[in-house]
């Protein structure tokens, strides 16, 4: 038995989607570029994944433009937008980004744009007096990613997009993690634009989309033909694109429902890990967040030994450990927040996803327990 | 997941020689806060100064638990000298291999048991000096019981210690010695006595 709760690594497929997907990786195999209604029907396809996305979204068809996926969509919203105003060349983010939006950012910062990065607290959230000083009358783009993948704290970005506008800047949020999570409305919510990456809401890897407001005018990201209306070239997706459709669809549906029971699962696998674990405590745990994330800090034992202990249980997680990447640093973000190295290196992630279940929260609550004590007994931080 | 031997799965899942001792010679805790890594080692030394008994416990991944035990069932047996010199590539050829990243999980544990023979060593040099100044001062106790005989230190350990004497009466030298002693270092030491 594989008890997958690393959804927000990646999520499986829904069937429904793989079934509206493999007709163009068959006999629809066509250029929806084509002069022919061979190639041309398909189209129509994408054009009614498009509206899918764009319902999702509380946005207009017109306004998303299909990418290979988040990473691709952060990097174009943050390079096309630091080229928009001269005057305006700066940018701000935070410092629990992910890597697709600190990297850019580095990048732009290298090509002299200056670069702001607001502190967050130790919940996890964003540190407002720390973001309201990094924005200046100089602040071109403000990117602050809606959910944050590794704790889940979800952002107030009515609140950052609302300071962003007042200084005349634009704002930019990676929806990545939360898209699907919860309700997301780019009027509402004030968003300029926004990256979504299908394969974090059981759709195909290697698709994403970029939102891009109306009247927002930014330079291609990818260069060659005609698709996009020119801003991001290269031979349409549509296997991908129609699977990202249908699974923004089905998101659309599921939001509600499945988010609640989700949520209802987390409770339970949390409350349960806090009881039977001692040491245990939950990451950001007062403040606001997804409905299927949750880092636990086991609390004197290393988290890839459990992680590799779970994984011969068949439980798959993930980890804010330094040891498990090969890296010699832990979790930037758990650090962001106060977190010490000793404590970042015992936080395991759960992320949970529509198809998890009562059974396999269970599970995870009857083999792990024994797995943290049998390492707490050996380990020098343990009392 | 790495790859991992079964030999580094086994020390893993069944560490040899996991725990603490009540009342070690040697003690060390190392760590690297920024790897998150750390461990602590208790050794016991014979009086033929080999590692009669050694405990670890660790912080650490899979690789660094499964280093620290091998390392242990390594160096149990061996001399302070032959201990010193195992290697770290003899640890990750003992575990039948080890991820290359993996490789600093060995070196903890090379730092620990070198920092706990330090640690023996020096409380043994220190219970050397305190032997040393008790039989260079001679009260007049110590005098008395050994009578026209001479001492000599014969060997010493953390927690016991062994002297030569030509006469006198055993059971006065003894008494008088860990009497001294325990008001020097604190600590019940056993004293012995070689003829």
């Amino acid at each position: 038995m594989k008890i997958y709760l690393d959804n927000n690594a990646t999520t499986r497929i829904a069937p429904e989607v793989l079934d509206a997907m493999l007709p163009f990786l068959t006999e629809r195999f066509g250029n929806p570029s084509s002069f022919h209604s061979f190639g041309s029907d398909i189209m129509d396809d994408i054009e009614a994944a498009r509206e899918k996305v764009a319902a999702l979204l509380g946005a207009h068809a017109e306004e998303i433009v299909f990418t290979s996926g988040g990473t691709e969509s952060d990097n174009m919203a943050l390079i096309g937008a630091a080229s928009i105003n001269p005057l305006k060349p700066g940018l701000v983010i935070s410092r629990i980004e992910h890597p697709a939006v600190i990297a850019t950012a580095e990048y732009l910062k290298n090509r002299g744009h200056p670069l702001k990065i607001s502190d967050v607290n130790s919940d996890g959230t964003l540190n407002m007096s720390s973001f309201e000083s990094c924005i200046s009358e100089q602040t071109g783009i403000v990117s602050i990613m809606m959910a944050n993948n590794e704790t889940g704290v979800i952002i107030p970005v009515k609140e950052v997009a609302r300071s962003a506008h007042e200084k005349g800047a634009l704002f930019h949020t990676d929806a990545v993690q939360a898209v699907s999570k919860i309700p997301v409305d780019v009027r509402s919510m004030g968003i300029d634009m926004l990256s979504i990456s299908a394969h974090k809401l059981h759709g195909p890897k290697g698709v994403g989309a970029l939102f891009i407001r109306k009247g927002i005018e930014i330079p291609p990201f990818m260069l060659g033909g005609h698709q996009e209306k020119g801003m991001r070239a290269g031979t349409y997706n549509a296997a991908g694109i129609v699977g990202l459709g249908v699974a923004a669809e089905l998101a659309s549906r599921h939001l509600l429902e499945e988010n609640g029971r989700t949520g209802l699962l987390l409770d339970k696998l949390e409350s349960g890990l806090l009881e039977k674990c001692p040491g245990a405590v939950i990451a950001c745990a007062d403040a606001a967040r997804l409905p299927n994330t949750a880092t636990v800090l086991f609390r004197g034992v290393e988290s890839e030994a459990v992680m590799t202990l779970l994984d011969m249980e068949g439980v798959c997680v993930s980890s804010g450990s330094a040891c498990s990447t090969g890296e010699n640093s832990s979790s930037y973000v758990l650090s962001a927040m106060g977190i010490d190295a000793l404590d970042a290196n015992t936080a395991i992630r759960f992320s949970l996803s529509r198809y998890t279940t009562g059974r396999e929260i269970d599970y995870v609550l009857e083999v792990l327990p024994p797995i943290i004590e049998k390492l707490r007994e050996i380990s020098p931080y343990a009392r | 997941m790495w790859k991992y031997s079964k030999k580094l799965m086994d020390h893993f899942m069944n560490p040899r020689n996991s725990g603490q001792l009540l009342n070690p010679d040697g003690h060390s805790e190392i760590g690297s806060p920024q790897c998150g890594d750390a461990m602590t080692l208790d050794i016991l030394i014979d009086d033929t100064d080999r590692i009669e008994e050694i405990r670890f416990m660790t912080f650490g991944c899979a690789g660094a638990i499964a280093a620290a035990s091998a390392l242990t069932d390594i160096a149990k047996g061996k001399t302070l000298e032959e201990a010193l010199g195992i290697s770290n590539d003899q640890i990750v050829e003992f575990l039948g291999g080890m991820p290359e990243e993996k490789y600093h999980c060995s070196v903890m544990g090379h730092e620990a048991l070198s920092s706990a023979i330090n640690d023996f060593k020096q409380r043994r040099d220190n219970m050397a000096e305190h032997l040393e100044s008790i039989l260079s001062e001679m009260h007049d106790d110590l005098a008395a019981a050994l009578g026209k005989g001479s001492i000599s230190i014969e060997h010493v350990h953390p927690i016991r210690v062994c002297v030569r004497i030509s006469d006198g009466e055993d059971r006065s030298v003894t008494a008088v010695l860990e009497k001294e002693l325990r008001k020097r270092t604190g600590k019940k030491v056993k004293v012995s006595i070689a003829h």
